[in-house]
């Protein structure tokens, strides 16, 4: 918890002050105060590191996920999987006629229509999939060159997080597709 | 205490704590808690402790162990003895004020 915990500071911060602050959250005890003083301190050393880079200072990267691009992917995944399959389900019941699926698809749309948060974050959750696929995609590095200040923009492809990515847009666009048709079709029934 | 708390200034805490002589983070801790009755949070410790490093006021000395203690530097004591004159200059001000 308490490694956890310090993991949470700039890493430079980290590296600097990370074991000596971990040995004292050991010798005073992890309680909930604890936890949020140092949760509120890794927040305002992140904050200072961003004004120093902004300010002309050391330099700053702005890419949490840059790191563990994997970790992202398969957390992207996880949130995509329900709608993804709910999405399958329904083109292979309704639009490539597979009538065994419709006894089984029937019962749990009818369901999910009157759980409006579960319709709801089917819709939402290729977004946040999307998001959090490409977030390890992109870093922001700041910092202060003789012409000025300057905010360098770093993009890299990672094969698993562009694929979840790109399933996320499709599975979002095939969505928002389909509630436009359903609507015009409302309207002009 | 939550109000001593708010208006502390964690920073000036370690100083006067390592006027007294080379500390590491929890015998500041305990310290501070003992003149100032503030019980300092281990993320604000080091954040005010590395603020004063990084201004030249605090340094580090070979660590003992997994400790590492901290010294004040000529730097910090002239930096102390200011804040601290004018901060007893506003509070005897005050004080006659408000007893007058």
């Amino acid at each position: 918890m308490t490694r956890l915990i310090t993991r949470l500071y700039p890493r430079a911060w980290r590296d600097r002050y990370g074991a000596e602050l971990s040995d004292l959250i050991d010798e005073t005890g992890m309680t909930p105060r604890v936890a949020i003083d140092v949760a509120r301190g890794a927040a305002r050393e992140w904050t200072n590191q961003a004004r120093l880079g902004l300010a002309g200072g050391g330099s700053v990267v702005i890419g949490p996920a840059w790191r563990h691009p994997q970790m992202w992917a398969a957390m992207a995944l996880i949130i995509l999987a329900p709608t993804a399959a709910f999405v399958l389900l329904s083109i292979l019941a309704y639009q490539l006629g597979a009538t065994w699926l419709i006894t089984f698809m029937e019962p749990v749309t009818r369901w999910m229509q009157t759980v409006r948060i579960i319709d709801l974050m089917l819709v939402v959750s290729p977004v946040i999939a999307l998001l959090i696929a490409a977030a390890p995609l992109v870093r922001v590095e700041l910092h202060r060159e003789a012409t000025g200040r300057e905010a360098v923009v770093g993009v890299r492809l990672k094969a698993a997080n562009v694929l979840i990515g790109l399933l996320a847009l499709f599975i979002a666009v095939l969505l928002v597709g389909h509630i436009l048709a359903e609507s015009v079709l409302r309207v002009g029934a | 205490m939550a109000d001593i708390q708010a208006t502390i200034d964690p920073g000036l805490m370690l100083m006067i704590s390592l006027a007294a002589g080379p500390k590491h983070g929890h015998a500041m801790l305990l310290d501070v808690e003992r003149f100032a009755g503030v019980r300092l949070g281990p993320g604000t410790l080091y954040g005010a402790l590395s603020r004063l490093e990084a201004s030249g006021h605090v340094e580090p000395l070979p660590a003992e162990g997994r400790r590492r203690p901290y010294r004040l530097t000529g730097a910090g004591k002239a930096a102390l003895e200011q804040r601290l004159g004018s901060l007893q200059r506003a509070v005897a001000t005050g004080l006659a004020r408000v007893s007058a």
